[in-house]
């Protein structure tokens, strides 16, 4: 069964960027554009990684973190930060990884891939 | 949103890229909380004595200071700050000369804000004007002296601000931290937030030398929490949530650690002002060492 990304982003180029990266290497890709969103379509399809930026519309990519780890179904998802933002490199302490946009697509499949083992 | 604890902040920046993480939360704040911001800058230090000419801290140029200059100042400010400022926020710009320390604190004399925020030490280069000049930090300096609560946002992991929901009081239970915890259950209370209240047991300082058991460790986590309970449980309990640890180990470690486990949006803290500034931010005192390196603002009361 193919693995499911959670992307939320609220920049309509880069979530279609992502999606295609991930459909095109084989992994299902769903979208959100905020915390809120974010969060129910994470509890509905149960995605097996999620990709985050950090500035969203309302609420901040750091308090979607803050709720997904305190779901029991949901904290132990893998999450990856794609931000745009100086130094958001440990704006969410427990991240996989993060990256800063314009990012190397490479470097974060192979991230991606190693998550998802 | 009425919530009148912050109407009125000093926000002190250099308007360089060392005080962005800062500036993110300071006009967060002010328009969450509908404050009036004073944005402060200590353009430069006098060359000599009382000469009007200047060590610009941005451009590190020496200038002559008229009132030209400090009208450009003052624009340039307006202008690096343009993303921020419309006209629903209520804001001041405000430009001073001499050392920042000194005129920051000058400064909170006479607006009287409720609260003053800096930006951390970075130690980037355009701070190496204030570090040349002054003995110790601004930082140090004005939190030590201030009378008003500083928070100070320092690694740019602090400024992803959405919000106070989760409060974080770290306390060793001195008069100061009594202060602290007067502040910290107000603040939780207008805002609704959840408040955990901590204290880090040292087991390094106290008992140089001697190993405790683990036993004793645990005797004493036990004592300390019995302390939090009768010290501070009777006021919490009007809280919608709260929590009481304590945790043994380095106490700004602990502290640090204890607030990202709980995802703090803010840390409240006592600053010991009896004890003297030190050289150095990164040798200074606990309460300096969580300023640097915690991943939140952090709000220091010192009276």
């Amino acid at each position: 069964m193919k693995k499911k990304i959670l992307v939320i982003d609220d920049d309509l180029n880069i979530r279609d960027y992502l999606v295609s990266l991930f459909n095109d290497n084989g992994y299902d890709a769903y979208v959100a554009g905020d915390v809120k969103e974010g969060f129910n379509v994470a509890k509905k399809n149960k995605p097996d990684l999620i990709t985050l930026d950090i500035e969203l519309p309302g609420e901040w990519g750091p308090r979607f973190y803050r709720q997904l780890s305190q779901d029991p179904e949901l904290k132990n998802i893998p999450v990856i930060v794609i931000s745009g933002l100086s130094g958001h490199q440990y704006a969410v302490v427990n991240a996989v990884a993060s990256f800063t946009k314009p990012f190397d697509r490479d470097e974060l499949l192979k991230i991606v891939k190693e998550t998802l083992i | 949103m009425g919530f009148d604890m912050f109407k009125k902040i000093l926000f002190a920046t250099s308007a360089t890229g060392a005080s962005d993480h800062a500036a993110r939360v300071a006009f967060n704040i002010a328009r969450s909380y509908q404050s009036h911001l004073n944005i402060f800058h200590v353009m430069g230090i006098p060359s000599r004595g009382y000469s009007q000419v200047v060590v610009d801290v941005k451009t590190k140029e020496h200038v002559d200071v008229d009132e030209d200059y400090l009208a450009w100042v003052t624009e340039d400010i307006k202008t690096y700050y343009e993303k921020y400022l419309d006209e629903s926020l209520d804001y001041s710009i405000d430009v001073a000369v001499g050392l920042p320390a000194r005129e920051i604190l000058r400064q909170a004399k006479n607006l009287k804000p409720d609260l003053i925020l800096l930006g951390g030490s970075t130690g980037d280069e355009d701070e190496s004007v204030y570090k040349k000049s002054s003995v110790g930090s601004t930082l140090q300096k004005v939190a030590k002296s201030a009378n008003c609560p500083v928070l100070v946002v320092n690694r740019p992991a602090a400024s992803f601000w959405g919000g106070l929901s989760n409060i974080v009081f770290g306390t060793d239970f001195s008069k100061t931290s009594d202060k602290a915890f007067d502040f910290a259950i107000k603040v939780a209370k207008a805002l609704d937030c959840e408040l955990s209240v901590f204290h880090a047991l040292d087991i390094t300082a106290l008992h140089a030398g001697k190993m405790l058991s683990q036993d004793e460790i645990e005797q004493q986590i036990r004592e300390s929490l019995r302390k939090i309970r009768a010290r501070y449980e009777p006021r919490l309990k009007e809280l919608k949530g709260y929590s009481m640890d304590v945790w043994e180990g380095i106490p700004f470690i602990e502290i640090v650690k204890y607030a990202r486990d709980k995802h703090a949006d803010l840390l409240i803290m006592a600053h010991h002002s009896r004890r003297a500034v030190s050289e150095d931010i990164r040798l200074g005192g606990n309460v300096e060492q969580v300023i640097v390196r915690a991943g939140c603002p952090v709000i220091s009361i010192n009276k």
